[in-house]
């Protein structure tokens, strides 16, 4: 599964470990998702929607989804 | 970044734990002589590293439980698989051998959970190569 968490942190201006902060979760969980080494739980993606302010759609992409 | 508050409370339990085994180990080889008949005393020294080995098994299940982070429990819990397939592949293995060959020595079946802890170690550095070499998602605990 791709994701856009990257692009939004970065246009938030926020390094992984505030992004970690703020979702309540290890700075590696972060790098992990990001890289696409993981795949987040349901909760946990509806955290990070939670936080950016958007649906989990628009941050999560079905493989071979355009970004 | 802050301790994890789970990793802390694993560590202080398995210190305490490894003090009693290491202590129990040590009392239990200098009491015991090695051709004594098996008697209360000898079971009761005997335990004392061997229940310490319990409380380890018990640390280890209670660290996965109270790794709040779904990450980084997955990271334990496949090390923790790894473990036991390591584990499993050599005793078998080293079993089948001790069946047909007389010339073997007998693996004691004390060093299961030795063996098994160096497993951990296994599923650290398959961690570390899922990971593509990162050093930040081997895995946590020691």
């Amino acid at each position: 599964m791709n994701n856009r968490l990257r692009v939004l942190r970065a246009e938030h201006g926020w390094s992984q470990q505030d992004l970690a902060d703020r979702l309540g979760v290890s700075r590696q969980s972060v790098n992990a998702i990001e890289k696409g080494r993981y795949d987040p739980s349901l909760p946990l993606a509806f955290s990070i929607a939670d936080v950016f302010g958007l649906t989990i759609e628009a941050i999560f992409l079905r493989d071979g989804d355009p970004e | 970044m802050a301790r994890n508050p789970a990793i802390t409370r694993y560590n202080t339990r398995m210190a305490a734990i490894m003090v009693v085994y290491i202590a129990g180990i040590v009392l239990a080889s200098c009491v015991i002589d090695r051709d004594a008949p098996l008697g209360p005393l000898t079971i009761t020294l005997a335990l004392i590293p061997g229940l310490a080995i319990v409380a380890a098994i018990g640390a280890i299940g209670r660290f996965l439980t109270e790794l709040a982070d779904e990450y980084l429990q997955m990271l334990e819990v496949r090390k923790v698989i790894v473990a036991t397939g390591f584990t499993l592949a050599v005793t078998s293995v080293w079993g089948l051998l001790e069946l047909y060959s007389d010339s073997l020595p007998r693996l004691p079946v004390f060093y299961v959970f030795p063996l098994w802890c160096g497993g951990l170690f296994v599923g650290q550095i398959a961690n570390y190569f899922w990971a593509g070499g990162d050093d930040d998602d081997a895995g946590v605990c020691p």
